[in-house]
């Protein structure tokens, strides 16, 4: 089975610069920050799925759908607890819910979901080489690009192995499905020890594999996939600061989007 | 060209940081330019050191004790860094899924020339060049996670390759791999001798060393021997004492009392027709009958198919099967047709999609994992994934612990399966510092403590010497002999002709073939469409039209 992320599609946003996408996806965050009215963060994330859409990058979101549903939950339930607002519409003891900040519990569930289709957009349509690419190019190190990339690439594989690992302990009776403390402590050191060991053989052989391949940190070395800036990149970066110039009047200037004054 | 001397070995010694006894032993041989050499040895003989050597990872990337002079090309290689030493030495590893790291594959042909500096056009050149050589062309930008086993360890070859190494070294390439990926590389092997590349190839089946220019045997760190294959594949005795596997043909002939020395089966079956040396018998075609049909059904697929949830593809279709109580059974099929997802349905770690999977009677729906572990047991592929105690005893009786067995009965059955798995004595052993075969055994004890009623092992003889393998199987034996069914997912064919009772075929997900071993094999063109064929001395039984399926019977069977 394949864990990893990236789609291998030609969309537009595949074709776009690795920078591009980084900064991009930097812009969409501070836009993300601009508003805190559901309502406008509403909009926010129903453009990040239509960019999701347009670069087949949704299968992606689909198949973590339920991270993405529970972010969204857990921040519409948790967040009224722990700020008030003017309009009261429920209490009991202590506790009290306003109408704002429920609305606000709702923008900040949205906020977050859409960090982390940003960020998974971003994976889904940019192979880890090109991310190493485009680190460079933005002046860090080769062996520190390097050495980011291939944590990022050994996510899906220790994911597999892991799940290997489960597999293997529960054919011999061990038992996730336990309701007390006691017993998931118990069984985390089966999986644990295993894990530890397989992440540190593979390393090792990883690190063998490389070094055989020629991979010093410090000689210069050549890239096969060069990426340019063209006028596309170009074309996405404008645009995505003239939103942000947009947004930035609309919150600061006209105090539209706000449910809670005073908080991002 | 010159034919100077590429890789000079002189005196060289090695002695792992935290070994005990050198790994290898004043080493010393020359290898010429262009030449095709075969290491071979039993497990811990040094195979895998000597190529670490070759290729600076031994000193500069596993520090110990060295001594002794080795170079490549004329530079030392214990001056040399291994980036370095990269441009004269590629090295292929075993492991094909830890030394693939890129994203497509284009890019995993790219990685080397890029360090080595190389032009953009440049590599591209040498990519179109060398995945045609490996045979991937056209597969440029597939993930290299969608290839099959042998296509991945194709693409290594062809990575290291692109670097344009003077020197190839591999390390046991092709011991993951089913027959015909194994087949293909050691087709490139061939091949790589007309490209005045100095090639050298680990493997212990002697089948390989066949084409070589020289072979080197290894034993205990040691050089027990070097030669021609003529010389050294024909010495039964010293391929033994090596832990090799005497080529069957030369096998055949020695116990057979004929005078000829066949390295091919090919050159076997001139010899055998032209001298008639089997004389044409009436056809007693009768095999070996399933003994156990009225025996318990322990496990019932009724037209079970599987697929992952979020895929499309099924994994597994319609598969209908029978296996009785007291069977052994073989699943064979390459790289990707189903036979671990099946064995999974057989324990419940999968679920069918639809159609009913049964254990005794029962489905594997209604039952929890609990419960499956009494009655299927199931052995991992590779022991690293479950070990984890800080002792064997530990280790063995860790399921039956969590099963909540009493502490008394728990030390009888560990001792039982201790015994039974030929680790009596190992009680109070770290299994982390135990061989690949032990911890191998380690696992198959902490499944047996349970006592399931049925045992599946997935590949349970990779990364095993034939000596180890052997070993390995007769445990397996002897406990189908006690009364345990035993179901072996392997991609080894010997282990399926001489162990098992019954042999299923796997392909896309349906089996294709299911019988008593002997017939299964007896259809050689049926098999092929699965990429599969029987070892030698099975294809040539099946030639004279005879019943045996291995070397003693086929013998007993020409002399009566």
């Amino acid at each position: 089975m394949n864990l990893s992320l990236y789609r291998d599609e030609d969309t537009w946003l595949h074709r776009l610069d690795s920078r591009t996408k980084m900064i991009g996806v930097m812009i969409i965050f501070v836009l993300c920050l601009c508003f805190n009215h559901p309502l406008y963060m509403a909009g926010m994330a129903s453009a990040m799925f239509a960019i999701a859409v347009s670069s087949r990058a949704h299968p992606v979101l689909w198949n973590l759908r339920h991270i993405l549903i529970l972010l969204i939950l857990f921040s519409s339930v948790l967040w009224p607890f722990f700020i008030k607002g003017p309009t009261t519409v429920w209490t009991w003891k202590t506790l009290a819910v306003s109408r704002e900040s429920l609305l606000y519990g709702i923008a900040m569930g949205l906020r977050l979901a859409t960090f982390v289709m940003a960020g998974l957009v971003f994976l889904a349509t940019t192979r880890n080489e090109e991310i190493t690419g485009g680190l460079i190019r933005m002046g860090l190190p080769y062996p520190i690009a390097f050495a980011l990339v291939t944590a990022l690439r050994l996510v899906p594989t220790f994911a597999g192995a892991g799940a290997t690992i489960v597999q293997a302990q529960v054919s011999r009776g061990l038992d996730l499905e336990s309701k007390n403390i006691f017993g998931r402590l118990a069984a985390f050191i089966p999986l644990a020890v295993p894990m530890f060991i397989t992440a540190i053989r593979y390393t090792n052989l990883l690190s063998m594999a490389l070094e055989s391949r020629g991979f010093s940190p410090v000689t210069p070395r050549t890239m096969y996939y060069v990426s340019k800036m063209g006028k596309k990149d170009w074309g996405a970066l404008m645009a995505l600061i003239f939103f942000l110039a947009v947004f930035l009047y609309l919150r600061l200037v006209c105090g539209a989007g706000v449910v809670m004054p005073g908080r991002l | 060209m010159n034919m100077g001397i590429s890789v000079s070995f002189e005196d060289v010694s090695y002695t792992y940081h935290n070994g005990d006894i050198p790994a290898l032993q004043h080493i010393s041989g020359d290898i010429k330019d262009g030449s095709f050499v075969v290491m071979m040895g039993h497990g811990g003989a040094g195979k895998s050191s000597l190529c670490f050597a070759v290729n600076g990872l031994i000193p500069r990337f596993y520090r110990g004790k060295y001594s002794g002079r080795l170079t490549v090309g004329g530079r030392d290689v214990s001056q040399t860094s291994i980036a370095d030493l990269a441009k004269t030495v590629g090295l292929v590893f075993q492991d094909f899924e830890a030394q693939l790291f890129s994203t497509n594959v284009e890019l995993e042909m790219a990685f080397g020339p890029e360090n080595q500096g190389i032009s953009r056009e440049g590599i591209g050149k040498r990519i179109d060049r060398y995945l045609r050589f490996v045979g991937l062309e056209g597969m440029q930008r597939r993930d290299t996670a969608t290839l099959s086993g042998g296509q991945k360890q194709r693409l290594a070859i062809g990575s290291v390759l692109a670097m344009e190494p003077s020197v190839l070294v591999m390390d046991e390439p092709t011991t993951d791999l089913d027959p015909y990926g194994r087949e293909r590389i050691l087709s490139l092997s061939e091949e790589l001798k007309n490209h005045e590349r100095t090639l050298i190839l680990i493997d212990h089946e002697p089948d390989a060393a066949v084409g070589a220019d020289e072979i080197w045997l290894l034993r205990n760190g040691q050089l027990a021997a070097q030669g021609t294959p003529g010389k050294i594949l024909t010495d039964t005795a010293l391929l033994e004492s090596c832990g090799i596997k005497a080529l069957p043909t030369l096998a055949l002939f020695s116990a057979m009392g004929w005078p000829w020395q066949p390295l091919t089966l090919e050159e076997a079956i001139f010899l055998i027709s032209k001298h008639d040396l089997a004389p044409r018998r009436k056809s007693g075609m009768d095999g070996n009958r399933r003994k156990s049909s009225n025996r318990h059904v322990v496990l019932e697929a009724k037209d079970l198919s599987f697929r992952y949830p979020e895929t499309s593809a099924d994994v597994l279709q319609g598969v209908n099967l029978t296996v009785r109580e007291g069977e052994f059974v073989a699943i064979l099929g390459q790289n990707g047709s189903g036979k671990s997802t099946l064995a999974r349905q057989f324990n419940g770690l999968l679920k069918p999609t639809s159609g009913e999977m049964l254990v005794q009677a029962k489905a594997t729906t209604s039952l929890k994992h609990r419960e499956l572990a009494r009655l299927v047991g199931y052995v991992f592929q590779n022991p690293d994934h479950q070990i984890f105690a800080s002792s064997v005893r530990e280790e063995a009786g860790f399921g039956l612990r969590v099963l909540g067995e009493d502490p008394g009965r728990i030390k009888i059955r560990v001792e039982e399966a201790l015994a039974a798995t030929g680790l009596a004595g190992y009680e109070e052993r770290s299994p982390f510092l135990l061989t690949k075969g032990e911890r191998q055994r380690v696992a198959v004890a902490s499944i047996l403590a349970a006592k399931p009623a049925v045992l599946i092992l997935d590949e349970p003889t990779t990364g095993l010497d034939y000596r180890h393998q052997r070993d390995a199987m007769e445990m397996l034996k002897s406990l189908n002999r006690i009364g345990h069914t035993i179901i072996v997912i392997t991609h080894a064919i010997w282990i399926a002709e001489t162990y098992a009772d019954r042999t299923i075929v796997m392909k896309d997900g349906r089996i294709i073939m299911d019988g008593p071993t002997r017939e299964v094999f007896r259809d050689e063109t049926r098999l092929g469409e699965t990429s599969l064929s029987p070892s030698p001395i099975v294809r040539l039984s099946n030639r004279l039209s005879m019943n045996a399926l291995t070397l003693n019977d086929l013998v007993e069977e020409l002399k009566s």
